[in-house]
């Protein structure tokens, strides 16, 4: 019996995929997590420090690390870089300000080794704000195709206020590492 | 004896012929150690001579640029002078600190340590000079009528033209097209009304000494680059992000509000979650004051109708302690503005 929960423990725990949330600030990256959980989405407090979720998604358990944006603590953000199977980066379509800065912040975040082999999804938030960018447009301005080559990665348009879009783009990431990891399944 | 004698005989020959030798040598060897003192003594003459001679004239050239390093407060008048006045000397005193390293070479070391510290101090001083008479570009408001117009501006006002990435250029084309907003504006009233249409984001940016007021929803609000304004705006039902502000009084309703850069500036503010600051000093809170015809509609609309209290709630993330942080205080009641009205109509207000 012993044995048996041990493997049955240890199968659960291959299961598990780490995901960590990252983007600037204003972006929803909290909003996201709480929406797909299923929580309340109408008080948010801008995060200070980092959250984690876990919750089950398909047959997989999903570990989701949803980190603080603002600029004081991005630079803490590599100490959640470890083991990463699937990285969120999260715009905020309505911000045509700092585009330039969240493509900054994206080029850094990508060279950082540890995450080279994590499968990328973009989210092109906000999208239910009239004037918001289209997920195509901000590929062009991220110029997402130059990593064809080198990283699987997808944008997708959402709306963490309405919840549009955000089961799309996280069946293609869970599968997505699935088929990295779990090739045997 | 006669071998012995013979041999003395040689030996005194030899002798004196080796004495002979040894005096022809020591003469030589004095010879050549006066010599040796004379050229000797020939280099440390001049030497002596070129560091007071290096002395004379780098006293010189320190007390013409110092010279002219005061001279540049009585140009300062002419800002477009100042520059290349500041370009010569900063090139004098390289040429200074050249010629001491130059001269390093002889100069006993704590002359060239002085005169290093000299020029130090010169460049120094150039440098303090330089950032009071032609102080960095502060960020200030030209009354730029367009993006396009602001273009032409640039030569004339002599910026430096930035050379900007690919991705800048493309997300300015993206700002540029037309989001709703007030920006470059100096010394007006905007007024937005908002009650039917339903507005997406909203933009307010490089304001000088307006007012803005905002009646209706707005789903997003992005403020950047105001000084000396008044703001006034109902309820934003996402949230509000200010950045670079100065000297303005806030009024807002919003889920969620995040300050970067403000200083000076009171905001008076309803909100659902607790409302951030970041890199801002000289910032007051209070409760929400604002008022206009059908306000309380368009509050309990967005969800906003109940008080929460986070106005107080300010988190500094520049600021992770338990004590008060230094940047931000709450607004004392005797200093806070009563109920700010803004549904009368006012002459010169401009429609959108």
């Amino acid at each position: 019996m012993g044995l048996l929960k041990i493997i049955r423990k240890i199968k659960r725990k291959e299961k598990e995929m780490r995901i960590l949330m990252v983007g600037l600030d204003n972006s929803g990256k909290t909003t996201i997590v709480l929406k797909i959980n299923g929580e309340d989405t109408s008080v948010i407090s801008p995060t200070l420090g980092f959250n984690i979720k876990t919750l089950a998604y398909q047959k997989y358990t999903l570990n989701i690390w949803d980190v603080g944006g603002q600029k004081t603590i991005r630079s803490y953000w590599r100490n959640y870089f470890e083991q990463t199977d699937g990285l969120v980066w999260v715009v905020d379509s309505s911000d045509l300000r700092r585009l330039d800065d969240c493509k900054m912040e994206l080029d850094n975040l990508l060279k950082e080794e540890r995450l080279s082999g994590s499968s990328l999804l973009i989210l092109a938030n906000k999208q239910d704000i009239k004037g918001a960018l289209s997920p195509t447009e901000i590929a062009k301005v991220l110029n997402l195709e130059a990593m064809d080559k080198s990283r699987h990665w997808m944008i997708v348009g959402c709306s963490a206020y309405t919840g549009e879009g955000l089961l799309e783009g996280f069946d293609w990431l869970v599968q997505d590492i699935a088929s990295r990891i779990y090739m045997l399944d | 004896m006669d071998d012995e004698m013979d041999k003395e005989t040689i030996s005194d020959d030899k002798q004196a012929e080796a004495e002979a030798a040894l005096q022809k040598k020591h003469l030589s060897m004095l010879e050549r150690l006066s010599k040796r003192q004379q050229t000797r003594s020939i280099n440390i003459e001049p030497s002596t001579e070129s560091t007071s001679s290096f002395l004379s004239r780098f006293t010189q050239l320190k007390s013409s640029i110092e010279s002219r390093l005061s001279e540049s407060q009585s140009i300062s008048s002419d800002p477009s002078q100042l520059k290349p006045h500041f370009d010569k000397i900063s090139e004098s005193i390289s040429d200074l600190e050249k010629f001491v390293a130059q001269s390093s070479y002889f100069l006993p070391s704590y002359d060239v340590r002085s005169s290093l510290k000299t020029v130090s101090d010169l460049k120094r001083s150039l440098e303090n000079l330089s950032s009071e008479l032609i102080p960095k570009k502060k960020f200030s408001f030209k009354n730029k009528v367009s993006k396009k117009d602001s273009d032409s501006v640039i030569p004339e006002s002599k910026q430096p033209i930035v050379p900007v990435r690919d991705s800048v250029q493309s997300s300015e084309s993206f700002a540029a097209r037309d989001s709703p907003g007030f920006r470059n504006k100096f010394g007006e009233v905007l007024v937005g009304e908002f009650s039917e249409t339903e507005v997406g984001e909203f933009t307010v940016s490089d304001l000088d000494s307006c007012e803005v007021r905002i009646i209706g929803c707005v789903r997003a609000l992005f403020v950047h680059r105001l000084k000396d304004c008044r703001v006034y705006v109902g309820p934003v039902t996402g949230s509000v992000l200010i950045d670079e502000v100065e000297g303005c009084v806030f009024a807002m309703a919003s889920h969620q509000i995040r300050i970067h850069r403000a200083r000076r500036s009171d905001f008076y503010l309803k909100v659902r979650s607790r409302p951030i600051v970041e890199d801002c000093s000289g910032m007051r809170f209070a409760p929400y004051c604002l008022s206009y015809r059908g306000i309380e509609e368009d509050l309990s609309c967005a969800g906003l109708d109940a008080e929460t209290g986070n106005w107080a709630n300010v988190d500094d993330f520049r600021w992770l302690r338990a004590v008060q942080s230094p940047n931000w205080s709450i607004l004392p009641e005797n200093e806070r503005v009563g109920t700010v009205d803004i549904s009368n109509a006012d002459s010169r207000m401009e429609e959108i």
